[in-house]
C-alpha cells in the first residue's frame, strides 16, 4: 500500500487549484528569467563568435603551419586532436581584377572548418574541379554556376601556370576582398610538380602542409601543441615561425574575463533572489494554510519524512508543469530580444550573423538554475510543515477565532490600525513581499538611469567627424584594415560624389601603407628592443614604455602618415601648440612642420600620456630610400579619435602599418610631395540636411552596382548605433524589471488571497458584529496599500543610494555614458504599484469572499 | 492484572503569555489492560492534556508516562510517531477524516503509512460492526456526522492498537447517535481486547465505563 501517499499527494494536489496556479506562475516566472537570460547570453556570444570566426575564416580550435608531409602524417597519431583538415597552399591567382583569390588544395574537413564548403553544387572530385565564391567567379568573368569553366593563372616554384577548371560548387562570399578557391586532392596528385617541397630552401609555400584542427579537449591545449612540436623537431618558443608552428584560435577559445564572469554571477544571484522571494512565499503560505492538516497527518501516524515526501512530490509535479512552460516562453522572449542585443554589438562588428538554436545548454542550464532555486526556497517551508506537531490537529478551535482582533475592533480601533496589525502577523512574509517589489523598483530605475546616461552625441562625435566617410571595405573589417596601396579609393568615386547635390566640406584623405615602407621617419625617441614579427616578417622597435613602431626598409619607423585638405584638418581636436587650424595649415604647407596626433582616452580630449612621446618643437626627419629629405618640427598636437585613425572604432589598418605611432598629419601638398604613389584611404564630407537621404541612397546604389569594394560610414548610422545601445538597455532592463515586477505583484496577490481565505471566518465574525462589506474591503485595501507604500519607500531610497554608488561607478567606467540622475522610472513604477495594490483586494474579495455570512461562519466547524 | 498505562507525578504547565497554566498538576494514575476508563471534568480541567500525554503528543513538565512498559519521554520524535501509529488509536472530537481520501482509504491510511496491508478478515469485521459497508468508496463529505465518526473509529482501530484514546467522540451528536457510537466503541474494544480511554461529558457513556476518573484543576479528585 505504498502508493497511498501518492494517492494522497495526487488528490490534494488536484484539490488545491488556486495554490497550484500561483505556484506554477511563480516557478514559471523564475524559469522564464533564467531561460531568457541564458538564451540572450549564449545567443549573443555564439553570434559574435561565429561572426568573428567568419571574419577570421576559421572555426577550428587552432591550426598548424608549415608542416612537411611527414609531420602532417604524424597528426594522425596525435590523440589530442579529434579532427583535422588538410590545406596545401599554392598561392594567389594572378588573373584577378579586384578580388583576391587564394588557390589551395583542401580536403572537406578543412573546407568545412574554414567556411569554404559549397552551398550550391558539390565538393571537387575530379582533378580539374574547383569550389569558390560567387564574387571570385564574377571577378574571373564567370557567372556562378555549377559546371561553368573558369580560367585561372598562378605562379608556383617560379613557374607560371594557366589552367581551365570546372566549377563543381560555389558559395556566397563572406568577404568582399578575399575568397578561397580550392581543388581536391585529385588536383595535387595530377600536379606533383606544383607540390614539390622546397620550403627549406626557397621559402615557397607550395608543397607545405597546413591544417586546421578540432581538439579533443581545449584544456591544456597549448601544452599539448608545444609538446607535439618538440616531438616533431620544431621549437614552439621560436619567435621566427618560418618553420613548423601551431596557434590556438583565440576566437573559438577566448579567455574568459573575470569581469564578465562576475557580471554573470551577479545576474544569476539576483534572479535566484527574485525566484526565492516568490517561491518561498508561495510555499510558506500554502503550508501555513494547511497547518491543521499536517497536524492531522502526524496524529494518524505519518512520519516527518513522509510529510516531506508528500510536499516534495507536489513541488515536483508543479515544477514539471511550470519549468517546461517557462523554458518555452523564456526561449521565445530571448529569441525575440536577441537581435536587439546583437544590434548593439554590430556597431563594432559588421553583419553579425544572428545565431540562436534551441541549444540544450540553454534549457539544461535554465532548468538546473530553476530547480536549484525551487529546492532552495521550498526547503524551509517543507521543514516547517514536517515539524508541525501532531497537536496542531486539535488546536483548531482556538486558532480559528482570533479573539484579540475582534476585541480590538469592538473597542473601536480604526480600520487602518487593524490593517496595520495584520501586516505584523507574519513579519518575514511582509518583508519578502516588500523586498521583491522594491527590487523591481530599484532595478527599473537603475536601468532607466543607465539608459538616460547613454551619451549619444559623445558617441557620434567620437566615432565620426563628418556626415559621411567613404572607404574601402577593408577599413571596416576589424580583422584587416587599410594596409595596401591597392586599397586606395579611385578618382572615379570621388568625382561621382562631388557631382551629388548638397555635398560640402569634402576632403580626400591620404594615408601611407605597407607598400610605402621606403619612406621612414626619425625622431628623438629611444628604442630598447627590436625584432621581426613572426607572421608578417616586418621589423619592429619597442620603447621602454612598450610602445611599438613598425620599421621601414632603412630601419627607421614607417609611422602612420596622413595627408588632407585644410577643411579636414580643421575638424581635428588640436590640443597643444598652434591651435589655430588655419594658421597651422599655412605653416605646414610652407614645410614648417607637422601636426602630431596622440591617442586619447575614449570620449575625452586628454592625450594618453603613454603615447605622448614628443614635445611641440621636437624635430622629425623624413627619409626616402634611406636619405634624409626633409625636417618637420612638431607644430601642434591633436587628440585622436577612431575617425582620425581609420573609421568609426576600427583602427586595424594603422596598427598593421605603423603599429602604435607616430600619427602624423600633413597638408595634401606636402604629403604628395613625400610619397610617390599617394593612396587615398578615405573621402569624408558633409551633406546638407535635405540631401542626406539622397546621398545614402546614392552610396548604397554605387556600392552595389558600381564598386562593391567600397563601404561607407555615416553620422546617421553612428547615431542609430548609439540609440540602439539605449533602446537595448531599456528593452532588456525593462523586460527583466517587468518579470521582477510580475513576481512582486504575484506575491502580493497570493498574500491577499491567502489573507481572505484564511480569515473568512474572522471576516464573517466581524461582519456579524457590524462591519460592512465596504469597511471590510477598505481594510483589505489598506493592508495591500501598506505593502505597496513600504515597497515604494524602500525602493525609492535604495534607488537613490544605488544610483549614486553602483550605477554611477558603472556608467563612469564606460566612456559613452555621462551619468544623468533620474527618479522618473521609479516614480512611475511606484504609482503603478499603488494602483495595482488598491485594485487587487477589491477583485480578490469579489471572487473569494462569496457566500452568506452563515456559510462563512460554518467554515471552521 | 497488568497496567498498560502508568502515570507518575505527572505535571504539565503551559505558558500563556506571562502566565503559567498548570494544565496537569501532579497526576498519578494506572490504567488496567482491557478496561474501559472514562475521564470527566469541567472545561479546562486538563482532560485533553492528559489524553495527549498518554499519546505522547506532549513532553511532560515533570513526571513520567509509561505505556506498555516504555517511558515515553525516553523516545525520539520518529520513534514516537511509529509508537503512535502502532500502539495507539486516536478518535477525536470532530471526525478529522482526510477529505481527499475515500472512507476505505481513510481507514487503512495508518497501515499504508507503515507499508502494511490490512488483515482482510479484521477489516471486514470492523467495517461491518461499524456499519460502514456501503460507504467504503464514498468521500467523507458525503456521509453523516455519525457515519464519519464511525469511520474515524475504524481508522483508530485498524492497526489493532493496544490503547484507544477518544476525546469527546460524541461531542456534537444527538442522543441516539451518541448511544450508538458509545456502544460501538465499547463493543469493538471488548471484541478486540483493547484498552479504552474516553473523555466525555455524556453521562450515558460514562455509565458504561469500568472506571471513572474525575479531573479538577489538573488533579484527580
Ligand atoms: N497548547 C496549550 N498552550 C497553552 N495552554 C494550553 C494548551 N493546551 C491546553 N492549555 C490550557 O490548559 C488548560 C487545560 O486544557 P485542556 O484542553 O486539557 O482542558 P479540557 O479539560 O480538555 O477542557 P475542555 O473540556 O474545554 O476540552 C486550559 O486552561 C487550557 O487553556
Ligand atoms: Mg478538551
Amino acid at each position: 500500500m505504498k502508493n497511498m501517499l501518492n494517492i494522497l499527494a495526487r488528490r490534494s494536489f488536484q484539490a488545491s487549484r488556486m495554490r497550484n496556479l500561483i505556484a506554477v506562475l511563480a516557478i514559471m516566472l523564475t524559469s522564464i528569467l533564467f531561460t531568457t537570460v541564458t538564451t540572450i547570453g549564449i545567443g549573443a556570444t555564439e553570434s559574435v563568435t561565429l561572426t568573428m570566426q567568419m571574419l577570421k575564416g576559421s572555426r577550428s580550435d587552432g591550426d598548424f603551419h608549415n608542416m612537411t608531409a611527414k609531420q602532417y602524417k604524424a597528426l594522425e597519431d596525435a590523440d589530442f586532436i579529434r579532427a583535422y583538415g588538410l590545406r596545401m597552399p599554392i598561392g594567389f591567382l594572378t588573373n584577378t581584377s579586384y578580388h583576391n583569390i587564394e588557390f589551395d588544395v583542401l580536403d572537406s574537413v578543412q573546407a568545412d572548418l574554414t567556411f569554404c564548403m559549397p552551398v550550391h553544387g558539390s565538393i571537387p572530385k575530379a582533378e580539374n574541379e574547383i569550389v569558390t565564391s560567387d564574387t571570385a567567379l564574377r571577378d574571373l568573368g564567370v557567372e556562378p554556376e555549377v559546371g561553368a569553366t573558369v580560367s585561372i593563372a598562378f605562379t608556383a616554384h617560379g613557374q607560371n601556370y594557366q589552367l581551365d577548371m570546372v566549377v563543381s560548387g560555389w558559395f556566397e562570399a563572406t568577404s568582399e576582398q578575399l575568397s578561397m578557391m580550392w581543388a581536391g586532392t585529385a588536383f595535387r596528385d595530377a600536379h606533383p610538380d606544383i607540390f614539390e617541397y622546397t620550403y627549406d630552401q626557397d621559402r615557397d609555400m607550395a608543397g607545405t602542409y597546413y591544417s586546421d584542427f578540432i581538439a579533443t579537449s581545449t584544456v591544456g591545449l597549448q601544452e599539448n601543441l608545444d609538446h607535439w612540436i618538440w616531438q616533431m623537431g620544431g621549437d614552439p618558443d621560436a619567435t621566427n615561425s618560418d618553420n613548423l608552428s601551431a596557434t590556438i584560435n583565440t576566437i573559438t577559445n577566448p579567455t574568459l574575463k573575470p569581469t564578465t564572469l562576475l557580471l554573470g554571477a551577479v545576474i544569476i544571484v539576483l534572479f535566484i533572489l527574485c525566484g526565492y522571494l516568490l517561491i518561498y512565499n508561495v510555499f510558506d503560505i500554502a503550508v501555513m494554510q494547511e497547518i491543521r492538516r499536517y497536524g492531522l497527518y502526524r496524529t494518524v501516524g505519518m512520519s516527518k519524512r513522509q510529510v516531506k515526501k508528500l510536499i516534495n512530490q507536489q513541488a515536483l509535479w508543479l515544477s514539471c508543469i511550470a519549468i517546461p512552460l517557462g523554458l518555452l516562453i523564456g526561449y521565445f522572449i530571448g529569441k525575440i530580444t536577441l537581435p536587439y542585443m546583437v544590434n548593439m554589438l554590430s556597431s563594432s562588428y559588421e553583419n553579425v550573423a544572428i545565431h540562436v538554436n534551441p541549444s540544450p545548454v540553454i534549457f539544461v542550464g535554465a532548468s538546473v538554475l530553476t530547480a536549484f532555486t525551487i529546492l532552495l526556497s521550498t526547503k524551509k517551508p517543507i521543514r516547517v510543515a514536517a515539524n508541525i506537531p501532531p497537536i496542531e490537529a486539535f488546536r483548531y478551535v482556538e486558532a480559528a477565532t482570533s479573539k484579540k482582533t475582534i476585541k480590538k475592533s469592538t473597542m473601536g480601533t480604526s480600520l487602518l490600525g487593524l490593517a496595520w496589525s495584520n501586516l505584523g502577523r507574519n513579519k518575514r512574509r511582509s518583508a519578502f513581499i516588500i523586498a521583491s517589489l522594491a527590487l523591481c523598483i530599484v532595478l527599473l530605475n537603475s536601468v532607466g538611469i543607465a539608459a538616460d546616461s547613454v551619451d549619444i552625441e559623445k558617441q557620434v562625435s567620437y566615432s565620426i567627424r563628418t556626415d559621411f566617410v567613404v572607404v574601402n571595405a577593408v577599413s571596416k573589417n576589424i580583422m584587416k584594415g587599410f594596409t595596401r596601396r591597392e586599397h586606395g579609393l579611385g578618382q572615379k568615386v570621388i568625382e561621382a560624389i562631388n557631382t551629388q547635390p548638397g555635398v560640402n566640406n569634402a576632403s580626400a584623405i591620404y594615408k601611407n601603407t605597407l607598400d610605402d615602407s621606403y619612406i621612414t621617419y626619425n625622431f628623438p625617441v629611444e628604442f630598447t628592443y627590436t625584432g621581426t614579427d613572426e607572421n608578417t616578417g616586418i621589423g619592429y622597435a619597442v620603447t621602454e614604455g612598450g610602445i611599438v613602431f613598425n620599421l621601414g626598409d632603412d630601419g627607421h619607423p614607417i609611422c602612420n602618415v596622413y595627408g588632407m585638405e585644410e577643411i579636414a584638418l580643421a575638424r581635428m581636436d588640436i590640443q597643444e601648440g598652434e591651435t589655430d587650424a588655419h594658421k597651422l595649415y599655412r605653416q605646414m604647407e610652407n614645410g614648417e612642420g607637422v601636426l602630431l596626433g596622440v591617442a586619447s582616452d575614449m570620449g575625452t580630449s586628454i592625450l594618453n600620456p603613454a603615447f605622448d612621446l614628443l614635445e611641440v618643437g621636437d624635430i622629425i626627419s623624413v627619409f626616402k630610400d634611406g636619405e634624409a629629405i626633409m625636417e618637420l618640427p612638431v607644430l601642434a598636437k591633436a587628440a585622436l579619435n577612431g575617425d582620425d585613425e581609420e573609421i568609426r572604432y576600427t583602427t586595424h589598418g594603422p596598427f598593421e602599418v605603423g603599429k602604435d605611432g607616430l600619427f602624423l598629419y600633413l597638408p595634401t601638398s606636402i604629403y604628395t610631395q613625400i610619397y610617390d604613389e599617394p593612396a587615398i584611404y578615405k573621402y569624408s564630407f558633409d551633406v546638407e540636411e535635405k540631401q542626406q537621404e539622397t546621398i545614402h541612397a546614392f552610396l548604397e546604389n554605387y556600392i552595389t552596382n558600381v564598386d562593391p569594394r567600397l563601404s561607407y560610414a555615416s553620422a546617421k548610422e553612428a547615431r542609430q548605433d548609439a540609440m540602439t545601445t539605449r533602446t537595448m538597455l531599456q528593452f532588456v532592463g525593462g523586460l527583466i524589471g517587468i518579470i521582477f515586477g510580475a513576481a512582486g505583484v504575484l506575491n502580493l496577490v497570493n498574500t491577499i488571497i491567502t489573507t481572505i481565505l484564511a480569515r473568512r471566518h474572522e471576516f464573517a465574525t466581524m461582519q456579524s458584529i457590524g462591519m460592512t462589506t465596504k469597511q471590510l474591503t477598505r481594510m483589505m485595501i489598506w493592508e495591500s496599500v501598506y505593502y505597496a507604500v513600504g515597497a515604494c519607500m524602500v525602493g525609492l531610497i535604495l534607488s537613490v543610494i544605488l544610483a549614486f554608488t553602483i550605477v554611477k561607478t558603472l556608467t563612469g567606467g564606460i566612456w559613452f555614458f555621462t551619468f544623468h540622475f533620474t527618479l522618473v522610472p521609479a516614480i512611475i513604477v511606484c504609482i503603478l504599484l499603488l494602483m495595482v495594490a488598491a485594485i487587487l483586494p477589491v477583485i480578490a474579495l469579489k471572487i473569494f469572499n462569496k457566500g452568506s455570512m452563515v456559510e462563512k461562519l460554518r467554515v471552521t466547524e | 492484572m497488568m497496567d498498560i498505562v502508568t502515570i507518575q507525578h505527572l505535571k504539565k504547565f503551559f505558558k500563556d503569555g506571562p502566565q503559567i497554566v498548570k494544565a496537569l498538576d501532579g497526576i498519578d494514575l494506572s490504567i488496567e489492560k482491557g478496561k474501559f476508563t472514562v475521564i470527566v471534568g469541567a472545561s479546562g480541567s486538563g482532560k485533553t492534556t492528559l489524553l495527549n500525554m498518554i499519546a505522547g503528543l506532549y513532553q511532560p513538565t515533570e513526571g513520567n508516562v509509561i505505556v506498555d512498559g516504555v517511558d515515553l519521554s525516553q523516545m525520539k520524535e520518529e520513534q514516537l510517531t511509529v509508537f503512535r501509529r502502532r500502539k495507539i488509536g486516536f478518535v477525536f472530537q470532530g471526525y478529522n477524516l482526510i477529505p481527499e481520501l475515500t472512507i476505505k482509504e481513510n481507514i487503512i491510511f495508518p497501515l499504508a503509512l507503515d507499508d502494511t496491508r490490512p488483515d482482510t478478515a479484521y477489516f471486514s469485521n470492523l467495517v461491518h460492526l461499524l456499519g460502514l459497508c456501503h460507504y467504503l468508496d464514498a468521500y467523507p463529505y458525503m456521509l453523516s456526522g455519525g457515519a464519519q465518526q464511525c469511520a474515524a473509529i475504524a481508522r483508530a482501530l485498524i492497526t489493532k492498537p493496544s490503547i484507544v484514546l477518544a476525546d469527546e467522540p460524541t461531542g456534537s451528536f444527538d442522543i441516539k447517535t451518541t448511544q450508538n457510537v458509545a456502544g460501538l466503541l465499547k463493543m469493538t474494544a471488548a471484541t478486540f481486547h483493547q484498552t479504552l480511554v474516553v473523555i466525555t461529558h455524556n453521562l450515558d457513556l460514562a455509565q458504561l465505563a469500568d472506571r471513572i476518573v474525575r479531573l479538577q484543576d489538573g488533579k484527580i479528585v
